[in-house]
């Protein structure tokens, strides 16, 4: 532990993230190994929380992923809406996770109501967020290889999220897929795991 | 013939356009519902089908769900017209990696889909997927 500990001090990273995959693949809990790793020298840990519980499953998703989170660290900042808005310590780490209940909280109002420019607000709060810390990981979720016809509110979320990712994909340093535990650079320094040993850091932490 | 998959929304025309310096009036949408696939004729372009002359033929998943309609196998109608695409930028949609459809119809146009890319995959000499506005160089 205190050898690798001092690889995390000496080779922490700053570089903004972002991360897609399919669901249920690993990729938060690689998502969130990459935050510890920019959190070396003492740095503060942020996990944003941005789902907004409405119901008994969604207290126990939440209640699950804080179980996961033990130990590793991160303080937890709720923030379903308005990211923009978000009051942290900027010199430190963060990990979004997800762009996909964001788009989702700020689009489909409480009132019933569609907010067509959700999209865009969003991608420049976060575009903004990476710039002032440049310690961001955002997590985001790959939904655009169904083989259906939805009806044309999904389709709109779709679009809408695509053009998030688009965007974050864009600004970030780094862009990572992660397809069934796969981990693949699709931009950035493809020595850019070498750096952090990673599977020493998850195998610090469970699993 | 280069080939360009991805998810929806990914930035698949946008790179095409971007790369050769295409404006729109040279892409053919498939999806523009123009497409009627026969179920008898031999070729596409004899089916008032995909408009060849253009240098972009998009969403050619819509031309493979007209084919699953009218009971014909799309790599064959594509292989039988296979001169006239020789030259072109082939964009498809990768409807792969979704929920299994409950629809038959869907399952269908899942698989034809898979085929299709399957054999264009290895007639193109180049292959890109777009992830998320990035292009991924297969092949």
């Amino acid at each position: 532990m205190d050898g690798l500990y001092a690889v995390w001090i000496t080779s922490g990273g700053s570089v903004n993230v972002f991360i897609s995959g399919g669901c249920k693949n690993g990729k938060s809990y690689f998502a969130q190994s990459l935050a510890k790793w920019q959190a070396a020298e003492n740095r503060p840990l942020y996990y944003i929380a941005t789902m907004h519980p409405v119901d008994g499953e969604d207290q126990a998703r939440i209640l699950r992923h804080r179980e996961e989170r033990q130990g590793w660290g991160f303080s937890t900042i709720e923030k379903s809406t308005e990211i923009g808005r978000m009051e942290a310590d900027f010199t430190g780490s963060f990990l979004l996770d997800s762009v996909t209940a964001l788009l989702s909280n700020e689009m489909f109002r409480r009132d019933g109501t569609i907010d067509h420019e959700a999209h865009r607000r969003i991608a420049e709060e976060l575009t903004q967020l990476a710039q002032q810390s440049n310690r961001m990981v955002f997590v985001s979720d790959y939904i655009y290889s169904d083989a259906e016809r939805y009806d044309e509110l999904t389709e709109l979320y779709r679009k809408g999220l695509a053009w998030i990712d688009r965007t974050l994909a864009r600004v970030c340093d780094v862009v990572i897929e992660v397809a069934f535990g796969r981990i693949q650079i699709i931009k950035g320094p493809a020595n850019f795991m070498e750096s952090m040993d990673i599977q020493e850091i998850q195998s610090m932490y469970g699993r | 013939m280069h080939l360009i998959f991805g998810g929806a929304y990914q930035g698949k025309l946008d790179y095409a356009k971007a790369r050769y310096g295409y404006t729109d009036q040279e892409v053919y949408d498939c999806a523009l519902g123009k497409v009627v696939v026969r179920a008898q004729e031999c070729d596409i372009a004899a089916a008032n089908g995909i408009d060849f002359s253009k240098k972009v033929i998009d969403h050619l998943e819509e031309f493979v769900l007209a084919c699953v309609r009218s009971g014909r196998e799309a790599k064959e109608l594509l292989a039988k017209d296979s001169e006239m695409w020789k030259d072109s930028v082939l964009i498809c949609t990768d409807i792969s990696s979704g929920i299994v459809p409950c629809d038959a119809e869907m399952r269908a146009w899942r698989e034809m889909t898979g085929r299709t890319l399957m054999y264009l995959g290895t007639e193109a000499c180049e292959v890109t997927r777009v992830f998320c506005g990035i292009p991924q160089q297969i092949k």
